[in-house]
């Protein structure tokens, strides 16, 4: 294999790692914001939102009134939301991690919704 | 609505990873079009005949001489042997309502089947090291002298074939593969299978043709940078560095089945990400009023199909490429041969696409296995309690250093399989024009699994994904 043939592709690879790394931190998150997100659980089966979004850094704060006594997981963060019927239960976190977390109603592993923090 | 069941991917566990954003996602499918071309062009004619598939590759007297003592099979034996162990007994006596407190479903699905196939290409055949089979085995050789009562059948590796699929399915369309005692059962299964085949047939014999991840890993460590020379007594003569990749153009074993189980390694990937797209869903819902009454065996049968048509069609892709290729190359060749050659150039695009599908996998949820330690039997021990209340870090598996490993990793294996291709053509056609002319067809289709892999990793998931 003659270095210039080499040359030639390492470049255009070079140049290829340069722009997606451009590209991936030039576009990276507007986060820092307060965001508060109300959610209501029904029968320990469905989430009104079912999705959540937030961005990276954001401090955010769920509020979950569920019409029954039990816990919602948010995973990935790895809260508890011991919920008491027809009460309302808050955790304020900063959104450090980056991804789609499953929220469950933790004893039936039932899925309610998801939390996703993008970049 | 879809049972519960229906929203395992990978083995077990959740997935965190953020589709690749769009933007990434079209620069690296525009740069693999514009260097795949290049690549043909810049490389035309530069290697023909036997030449073309000659390596580069330097002698490592410290790595011979490791390869010669008994300390790194023992250690990887009985590495192996307690790996094995700990699932079966965890898997049977563990957590079984919560497998994310279960450490068989850690090693299994995470440690043995995302990380070590990894490594292996990342490294060398670990495999080889690892084996717990071929471990115990060799210990109970020690003490009573096994000699095959049979020989085996001329079968090439179909039976290895037939049990990797049967390992993709517990995987992928089982619906079981978060049930630790299914797992357990599975690993004591194949122990058995395993040791009574080697003890009837011949442990080199069985191992070679029947245990399918002795298959695999050979095939995935021809990836990797390590090469071994033995002598007629089996023993290790040298070993070597050579380039990542080039191993796939040794000595290609030639037959239908291996061609076969190469595809399957493409075509089980491809669907461990396809389940977790909406297009899937809407599948699993059109077809719902068929398989939904069956209940479990149901959603058995509906993934099972889906696998099989994915894998056939990936065959028949390829199969027709390859009549193309041969066409193109115009040149009296043994065709089957030259078919087994061309499908272990596809083995960096698989290779890639599982390290960048498994990427957060592997970094995050693998930790998850820290705070288990404390209790792994879930009987309320507290053999570590300072490990107790871990929570797994997220330091290299955020979404935009996730992104950029997983484009960087697929565009990088796509060049290493175009390149190969390109050299095994010069070997097998001979002139310039010809190599250069069959090109075309296996670019294509470099492209389209290529596009495929990025396609995947670039769609939005669904439930649990």
């Amino acid at each position: 294999m003659s270095r210039a043939r080499i040359a030639i592709v390492a470049s255009l690879v070079i140049a290829f790692v340069i722009v997606a790394g451009v590209l991936v931190y030039a576009n990276q998150s507007h986060g820092g914001q307060k965001v508060t997100i109300d959610v209501t659980v029904t029968k320990a089966g469905s989430m009104t939102p079912s999705d959540l979004t937030a961005h990276r850094n954001d401090t955010v704060t769920i509020n979950i009134k569920s019409d029954t006594t039990g816990e919602v997981h948010l995973h990935g963060y790895d809260i508890p939301f011991d919920c008491v019927a027809g009460q309302t239960v808050s955790h304020t976190f900063t959104a450090d991690k980056t991804g789609d977390f499953e929220i469950e109603w933790e004893e039936t592993s039932t899925h309610l919704g998801h939390l996703v923090v993008t970049p | 609505m879809i049972p519960s069941i229906g929203i395992l991917l990978h083995g077990f566990g959740q997935r965190y990873d953020l589709p690749i954003s769009r933007y990434l996602y079209f620069v690296a499918a525009g740069f693999v079009v514009v260097i795949s071309f290049v690549l043909v062009v810049v490389f035309a004619g530069e290697k023909i005949g036997e030449k073309a598939v000659q390596y580069p590759r330097r002698a490592v007297p410290w790595l011979t001489s490791l390869g010669r003592s008994p300390w790194p099979p023992a250690i990887g034996g009985v590495i192996g042997v307690l790996a094995l162990a700990a699932v079966i007994v965890s898997g049977f006596l563990g957590s079984q309502k919560h497998p994310e407190l279960n450490p068989a479903e850690y090693i299994v699905w995470i440690y043995f089947w995302a990380a070590t196939v990894i490594l292996s290409g990342l490294i060398g055949n670990l495999w080889y090291l690892l084996n717990p089979w071929a471990a115990i085995y060799d210990a109970a050789s020690r003490f009573v002298p096994l000699r095959p009562a049979y020989r085996l059948p001329a079968i090439a590796v179909w039976p290895a074939v037939a049990l990797y699929f049967s390992f993709a399915c517990l995987e992928l369309t089982s619906g079981m593969s978060n049930r630790p005692w299914i797992v357990a059962l599975a690993a004591l299964s194949y122990t058995c299978l395993t040791l009574a085949g080697m003890v009837l047939y011949g442990r080199d014999a069985w191992l070679e043709q029947c245990e399918a991840f002795t298959v695999l890993f050979r095939i995935v460590g021809r990836f990797g940078p390590v090469e071994s020379e033995r002598d007629e007594s089996g023993r290790i003569s040298a070993v070597y560095i050579r380039p990542w990749g080039v191993g796939l153009l040794k000595d290609p074993p030639v037959g239908w089945d291996r061609v076969v189980f190469v595809i399957l390694m493409l075509s089980t990937l491809a669907f461990d990400g396809v389940i977790a797209t909406p297009a899937w869903q809407d599948f699993d819902i059109a077809l719902e009023p068929i398989w939904l009454p069956l209940g479990a065996s149901g959603f058995f049968f509906i993934r099972t199909l889906g696998l099989v048509l994915l894998t056939v069609a990936f065959l028949l892709v390829f199969i027709a490429v390859m009549q193309a290729v041969l066409y193109f190359g115009s040149r009296k060749v043994d065709r089957k041969a030259t078919v087994s050659a061309f499908a272990l150039t596809l083995v960096p695009i698989a290779l890639v696409y599982n390290a960048a599908h498994n990427y957060s996998y592997v970094m995050v949820q693998s930790q998850g296995i820290v705070p288990v330690l404390n209790d792994p039997l879930g009987l309320g021990w507290h053999l570590f309690p300072s490990v107790a209340g871990y929570t797994p870090s997220f330091a290299l598996a955020q979404a935009s250093t996730v992104w950029y490993a997983q484009v960087i990793l697929i565009v990088l294996g796509h060049i290493v399989a175009v390149y190969l291709s390109h050299l095994r053509a010069g070997e097998r056609f001979r002139t310039m024009q010809r190599a250069l002319l069959s090109q075309y067809p296996m670019l294509i289709l470099m492209v389209a699994y290529t596009w495929i892999s990025l396609t995947i990793l670039a769609a939005p998931t669904t439930t649990g994904g």
